[in-house]
């Protein structure tokens, strides 16, 4: 069991970028449309930005508000299917027998947008990248917990997919849209997390579990259970 | 600025993604690594590739005188002509 508090928060879908966006789409859940919506990353110049793929668009424009005014604070990005549109554009070079693009590729490794992160903050703070299936989210909050435990004043944890290229249709069902959550982790006991086992199922959740997890914080729901394969997660408000 | 220089400037924002940037901001003699329009390493590993595309030149990333070749959209220029002619 672990124990933590969420400072704040900040979510972007197409179409929902603000807190009011955010509270809009909780009242009545919409679906919102995949197309080629970028979110801004203006606060960055653009010699900076350019190499900035929608999925690294997206971390830092949750992430950077909730790290502004505070000291340097470790992050854990996670990300089941990560940078695919890279990965898919290299191994288009591959197979036409071209030679690869050094930008791609040394953007297509999983740890590459904290890495982007550290240098364009400046900061060299602790830093994790996870790919860890569908429970991702309750991966990357164990990690959190073990920083703050170590001492960390507040953690940034990152969760963002990028809609894969249509040839992975066939394997990838998780991602309708794409999209980012980033919340502000501190130690506290306004929520606890513990695992247990079940049996096997498939996930019936109506989102993407990130995003579900926005719904119970936005509807202040006082639990939220979430299963992935045996492992079965219990999300506690405490009173 | 010849034509060749045009195509090369087009050629410069159009590979390194350079938002905000239009040709008329990069001149002929402008230096493009470090100061001036500022590009780095990745950069450099990326117009080569760019270049030996569209000009199927090759390019040695070791030779001494590459470095004095990217110096700047004219000097580039030069470069490729030279090469197109051998």
């Amino acid at each position: 069991m672990i124990h933590f508090n969420i400072d704040q928060w900040r979510a972007w879908a197409p179409g929902l970028d603000s807190a009011d966006d955010w509270v809009r789409w909780s009242r009545s859940p919409w679906q919102p449309p995949a197309g080629d919506e970028q979110p801004d990353v203006g606060f960055l110049p653009a010699m900076q930005r350019r190499r900035l793929s929608r999925l690294a668009r997206m971390a830092f424009h949750v992430a950077w508000p909730l790290a502004e005014g505070q000291p340097p604070l470790p992050l854990v990005f996670a990300s089941r299917h990560g940078e695919t549109p890279r990965t898919f554009a290299i191994l288009g070079e591959l197979a036409r027998g071209e030679p690869l693009s050094p930008t791609q590729f040394s953007l297509s490794v999983h740890n590459a947008i904290i890495g982007l992160w550290s240098i364009l903050r400046g900061d060299t703070s602790e830093m994790t990248a996870i790919a860890a299936e569908g429970d991702g989210l309750e991966h990357a909050v164990l990690e959190a917990a073990a920083l703050l435990a170590e001492g960390a004043p507040a953690v940034l944890l990152v969760i963002a997919e990028e809609q894969p290229p249509a040839a992975y249709a066939d394997w990838v069902d998780d991602v309708p849209f794409p999209y980012a959550v980033g919340l502000r982790l501190t130690a506290g006991r306004d929520w606890q997390l513990s695992c247990s086992s079940g049996a096997a199922t498939e996930s019936s959740a109506a989102w993407p579990h990130a995003l579900d997890f926005i719904l119970t914080l936005l509807r202040d729901a006082a639990q939220c259970q979430h299963q992935w394969k045996t492992r079965v997660w219990n999300w506690q408000r405490n009173p | 600025m010849s034509e060749l220089e045009l195509e090369i400037t087009h050629l410069i924002i159009e590979a390194l993604g350079l938002e905000d940037i239009g040709p008329e901001d990069i001149g002929r003699e402008l230096t493009l690594f470090g100061d001036g329009l500022g590009l780095d390493s990745v950069d450099a590993l990326e117009l080569g590739l760019a270049i030996q595309k569209r000009f199927g030149i090759k390019i040695d990333a070791d030779a001494k005188d590459t470095r004095k070749h990217f110096a700047n959209v004219a000097s580039l220029a030069a470069f490729v002509s030279a090469r197109q002619a051998a």
